[in-house]
C-alpha cells in the first residue's frame, strides 16, 4: 500500500540559548526515527511523557523542522519551506487542550477558520463547514460559543475544524487526556468513524484501551521507536511494555499472570470478550463460597471526621439558570478512611467536596468537620479550610512562588505556623511527595508536569489537614506518573492516618486504594459503601453511566458462560486468584 | 461572582435592527451621536430622542435593559446635573438661594439638557452592542477600516486580536475563579485587610493566571499555524456582510432626522 508518511533517520535537537544569544546547550529528543505510515492506517503511538512522541508528531506537519533526516508527506519534503503550507492541508493536527485550539467565538466560525485562511470561496466554506459539523455530530451546536460546550464537544469541534480542510491524515496529540469518560468515548467514536472513511489516523495516547482500537501500535522511548506491531503483538509483551513505563489492558495482564502461574492460556488477548472465550475453554470447578469475614463492613465504632447533613446546593438562585447541583445529601466520613468519590461530570461530586472545606456555602443543610458546624456564627471559615485540605484538578496551575520551597510554604504560612514549624512541614511534605531536596530551591516553573503536580500536592499536605480531598490528582499524567502520585498519596495515608477523599473518573484507580466508595449520580448520593459491596452492584453502576474496570466486565461475561468467580471482582489480582482457585493448574 | 459579568452584552433576536448590516449600524450610531451634539435646543434634542425611542421599539430590547446600560454611568450623570445646576447662572433672579447654593432657571434648563443628552448617548450606543454579536461587530470594524491597510495599518491583525480576546474572556474568567478557589483552599485571605494587603493577596492569583495565559497563547498560535493561518492576505469569509434595502432605508431616515435637527437649529 502507498505510504502517506515516510520518515527516514529523523533526528531533532532543541537548542537552548543563554542571555547573550549564544548556544548554551542542546538536547537531543529524537534519535534516528524510521517510520512509514500507509494510507488509511490507524496508528497509535505510545510512550511515557518526554519520550519524544509529541516532537515526532510536530515534524509531520512542519511545526518543527528536522535537525537531520527527512520527513516526506504525500511525496512532499517537509523541510522545504514552500511545501509546509500544502503539507498542513494534507495533515491536520488536534491537540490535547480543547480550549487552546479554538479561535473563534462561534462554533461554525471556528470550523471555517482554516478554510478562510486557505481562501476558499464563501459558498464552498458554508457547505464544507456544515458537512464537517454534521460528521462530528455538532451541527446543532453551530451557533453556540465554545465556552458553552463540554470538553468532548469542544474537541469534536476542533476535529471538525481540521476535517473541513479535507486532509488525508489527522494527527491527534493526546486528544482525550483532559476529557471525562463520556467525552473520551465521543472523541474515540469520531476518530474511528473518520478512519472508516479512509482518513489516516495517528493517535498519541496514554490510554491502552484506545491504542487497542488501532491497526498498529508503535512504542517510543528516549527518542526512538522501540516496539512496532499490531496491538496484539505489542501488548502480549507485557514485561517489555512495563520496562518502558507503560500499561497493558487489564485482561492482558490477567492472562499474563495466569500463564506465569502455570495455566495454559494465550497472552495476546485485548478485549474482555476474547479473554472470556479463552478462559471458558478451561476445565473449571465451582467457587467455594467463603463466609465473608466482614473485615470492612462494620465501621460504626470509628469516630466521624466529616459529616454532611441534608446538604442541598443550588446554582444561580433566582435566575432562569437556577439548577440544583447537590440534592439532599447526607453522608458521614469516618476518621482515617480512604474514600473514593466517583460520579460523572455534573453528578455533583465536585460541588459536594467544595462544601467540605467551606468554599461553597450550602443553600440548606449543615456540614460538620471534626465535630464543628463550619457555618456556625462563631466559626472561622478560614480555619475550616486548614482542617479539610482541598487539592483541585490540574493543581499545578496554582503554583506561583519563586521557589518550590516558598510555594509549599504558602499554606503553612497562611495558617500562622512559625518559621521552624513551616520549615519542618515543608520538608516533610516534600519528602512525602517524593520531591528531592535539591528541587526545593528551583523555580516550580522549571519542573516537569509530574513534578509540578507533586509540588502542588505537597503544598496542601504541608498544611497537615485532618481530611485531604483530592480532585483527580492523576489527571493528564502518563501511566507511570499516575501510579507514582497515587502510591505516594496511599503511603501518606498509611503513615499519617489522614482521612483521604479521592475523586476520580477512573474506577481502576479508585478500587486500587479506596476502602469505601461514594457514588454520586444527578446531584444525589447513589451509594456510600465499602468497595466490595459497591462492586456487587456493578450492573447498576453501568446503568448510571459509570465505567467499571475491565476485569469486572470480564467476570460478568464469565458468569454468563457458567464460570462464576464471584461478583466482587475489580482488581486483576483478585480475578487471578479466583480463577486459579477453580481451575486445575497443569 | 465573576460569572455575572456579561461581556459584549449581545441579546440575540431577529428584529429589523438585528438584521441590519453591522457596518451601517456603526456608521449610523456615529451619525446619531453627532445629531445629539448638533442639537442646540430642546426641540432638536427631542427629535433625536424620539428617533432613538422609535428605533428601540423596533429592536424589541426591554426597558429593563436600557436602565441597566445606564447604571455604570449614573455617577457621571448626577455629577453633570449637579454641576450645571449650581454653576450655570443667568441675569434673572435666582429661583433658589440657600447657603452658598444659588440655582437659576437657566441652570435647571442646561442641567436637564445635558442629562438628556448623556442618557440618550449611552442608550444609543448600547443598542449597537445589544443587537450586534461581538464577532459581527469585529467583522464590521475590520471592513470599515480596511482602507487603512493601504497605509500599512494592521487592520486584520487588530480584528483578529479582538476576536481572540472575546473568545478567551469567558475561559479566563473561569480560570480566575478556579485559581481563586485553589488559593483560598490554601488559606489565602483574599477578601480581608486593607487595600495594600488585598493587592498583595492578588499575587497568588495573577501569577498563575498570566503564566497560563502565555501557555495558552503559545498553544493557540501553534494550532492556528496548523490550520494554515498566514495573516489577512488572501483570506475569505464564512459570513460576508452585505447591505440590503433595509440598510439604505435606515440610512436615509437617519440623515433626514439629522437634517430636521439642523434646520431646527437655523430656524430657531
Amino acid at each position: 500500500m502507498e505510504n502517506i508518511i515516510e520518515i527516514r533517520n529523523l533526528e531533532f535537537e532543541y537548542t537552548s540559548y543563554d542571555d547573550d544569544g549564544n548556544v548554551s546547550g542542546t538536547n537531543k529528543v529524537l534519535h534516528g526515527i524510521d517510520l512509514d505510515v500507509p494510507k488509511g492506517q490507524f496508528l497509535a503511538v505510545l510512550g511515557h511523557n518526554g519520550c519524544g512522541k509529541s516532537t515526532l508528531a510536530k515534524h509531520i506537519n512542519g511545526i518543527l523542522t528536522a535537525t537531520s533526516g527527512t520527513v516526506t508527506v504525500n511525496g512532499l519534503d517537509a523541510s522545504v519551506e514552500d511545501n509546509v503550507f500544502e503539507i498542513r492541508q494534507h495533515v491536520g493536527m488536534v491537540f490535547q487542550n480543547p480550549d487552546n485550539q479554538l479561535v473563534a467565538t462561534v462554533v461554525e466560525e471556528d470550523v471555517a477558520f482554516a478554510l478562510e485562511n486557505l481562501g476558499v470561496p464563501t459558498g464552498e466554506i458554508r457547505r464544507r463547514v456544515d458537512g464537517a459539523l454534521k460528521l462530528v455530530e455538532m451541527y446543532d451546536y453551530r451557533e453556540h460559543s465554545p465556552h458553552q460546550l463540554s470538553g468532548g464537544q469542544k474537541q469534536r469541534v476542533a476535529i471538525a475544524g481540521i476535517i473541513a480542510m479535507k486532509p488525508d491524515c489527522i494527527v491527534l496529540d493526546e486528544p482525550t487526556a483532559m476529557l471525562d469518560p463520556k467525552g473520551r468515548r465521543e472523541v474515540m467514536d469520531t476518530i474511528g468513524m473518520l478512519n472508516d472513511q479512509g482518513v489516516t489516523i495517528i493517535l498519541i495516547t496514554h490510554y491502552m484501551d484506545e491504542a487497542v482500537q488501532a491497526d498498529r501500535v508503535i512504542v517510543m522511548d528516549s527518542g526512538t521507536i522501540v516496539m512496532d506491531g499490531t496491538p496484539k503483538e505489542v501488548f502480549a509483551k507485557v514485561d517489555e511494555l512495563k520496562a518502558h513505563s507503560l500499561d497493558v489492558p487489564q485482561v492482558t495482564e490477567l492472562m499474563y499472570g495466569l500463564k506465569k502461574s502455570g495455566l495454559d492460556v494465550p497472552v495476546n488477548v485485548l478485549t474482555e470478550q476474547e479473554c472470556a472465550e479463552e478462559l471458558l475453554k478451561l476445565r473449571h470447578g465451582k467457587l467455594q463460597k467463603k463466609e465473608d469475614p466482614g473485615k470492612s463492613g462494620d465501621d460504626s465504632s470509628i469516630p466521624c471526621i466529616a459529616e454532611v447533613k441534608k446538604l442541598t446546593y443550588k446554582y444561580s438562585v433566582g435566575t432562569p439558570f437556577e439548577a440544583t447541583a447537590v440534592d439532599n445529601v447526607s453522608v458521614s466520613i469516618k476518621k482515617g478512611q480512604f474514600v473514593g468519590v466517583i460520579g460523572h461530570t455534573g453528578s455533583g461530586k465536585s460541588t459536594l467536596i467544595q462544601h467540605l472545606n467551606g468554599l461553597l456555602k450550602p443553600t440548606s443543610g449543615e456540614i460538620f468537620i471534626a465535630g464543628k458546624n463550619i457555618w456556625d456564627k462563631d466559626a472561622d471559615i478560614r480555619s475550616v479550610r486548614f482542617l479539610a485540605g482541598l487539592v483541585f484538578q490540574y493543581a499545578e496551575y496554582q503554583l506561583f512562588e519563586e521557589t518550590v520551597y516558598k510555594d509549599i510554604a504558602f499554606g503553612p504560612k497562611n495558617m500562622g505556623m512559625s518559621e521552624e514549624e513551616t520549615d519542618k512541614a515543608v520538608r516533610e511534605a516534600a519528602r512525602t511527595m517524593g520531591i528531592p531536596d535539591e528541587l526545593l530551591e528551583r523555580s516550580p516553573f522549571d519542573l516537569s508536569g509530574g513534578q509540578k503536580r507533586r509540588v502542588a500536592l505537597a503544598g496542601v499536605i504541608a498544611m497537615k489537614p485532618e481530611v485531604l480531598i483530592l480532585d483527580e490528582p492523576a489527571a493528564g499524567l502518563d501511566p507511570k506518573g499516575r501510579d507514582t502520585v497515587l502510591d505516594e498519596i496511599s503511603e501518606y495515608h498509611k503513615k499519617s492516618g489522614t482521612t483521604i477523599l479521592l475523586v476520580s473518573h477512573s474506577m481502576e484507580d479508585i478500587v486500587k486504594y479506596a476502602e469505601k466508595i461514594l457514588v454520586m449520580n444527578r446531584g444525589r448520593l447513589f451509594c456510600y459503601e465499602d468497595t466490595d459491596t459497591v462492586f456487587s452492584r456493578t450492573k447498576e453502576l453501568e446503568q448510571i453511566g459509570l465505567g467499571i474496570p475491565q476485569v469486572s466486565r470480564l467476570s460478568h461475561l464469565l458468569a454468563a458462560g457458567g464460570m462464576d468467580i464471584g461478583n466482587d471482582i475489580y482488581t486483576v489480582n483478585r480475578a487471578k486468584e479466583r480463577i486459579l482457585e477453580i481451575t486445575d493448574v497443569k | 461572582m465573576l460569572n455575572d459579568i456579561t461581556i459584549g452584552q449581545y441579546f440575540p433576536g431577529n428584529s429589523v435592527i438585528h438584521r441590519m448590516d453591522s457596518r451601517f449600524k456603526i456608521v449610523l450610531v456615529t451619525v446619531y451621536v453627532v445629531m445629539l451634539f448638533v442639537a442646540q435646543n430642546f426641540w432638536g434634542l427631542g427629535v433625536g430622542c424620539a428617533f432613538m425611542i422609535m428605533v428601540y421599539a423596533a429592536s424589541g430590547i426591554s426597558f429593563r435593559l436600557i436602565l441597566k446600560s445606564l447604571k455604570p454611568v449614573l455617577a457621571i450623570i448626577i455629577f453633570t446635573a449637579v454641576l450645571n445646576l449650581i454653576f450655570v447662572k443667568d441675569e434673572g433672579d435666582p429661583l433658589v438661594a440657600f447657603w452658598v447654593i444659588t440655582i437659576y432657571r437657566k441652570g435647571i434648563e442646561t442641567s436637564a439638557f445635558m442629562v438628556i443628552r448623556i442618557v440618550f448617548l449611552i442608550v444609543g450606543m448600547s443598542l449597537l452592542t445589544y443587537t450586534t454579536s461581538p464577532i459581527v461587530l469585529t467583522d464590521a470594524i475590520e471592513s470599515l477600516f480596511s482602507p487603512l491597510k493601504k497605509i500599512h495599518f494592521p487592520v486584520h491583525e487588530l480584528a483578529m486580536m479582538m476576536t481572540i480576546a472575546l473568545r478567551f474572556i469567558p475561559t479566563l474568567i473561569e480560570e480566575t475563579n478556579k485559581i481563586m478557589m485553589a488559593q483560598k483552599a490554601r488559606g489565602a485571605a483574599l477578601d480581608t485587610g486593607g487595600l495594600i494587603k488585598r493587592a498583595k493577596a492578588m499575587t497568588p492569583i495573577l501569577i498563575p493566571l498570566f503564566i497560563n495565559a502565555f501557555k495558552r497563547a503559545n498553544e493557540l498560535a501553534t494550532a492556528m499555524e496548523c490550520r494554515c493561518y498566514r495573516g489577512g492576505e488572501g483570506r475569505t469569509k464564512l459570513r460576508v456582510l452585505h447591505a440590503t434595502k433595509l440598510d439604505f432605508f435606515a440610512a436615509a431616515l437617519t440623515v433626514c432626522v439629522l437634517g430636521i435637527i439642523i434646520i431646527n437649529n437655523i430656524v430657531f
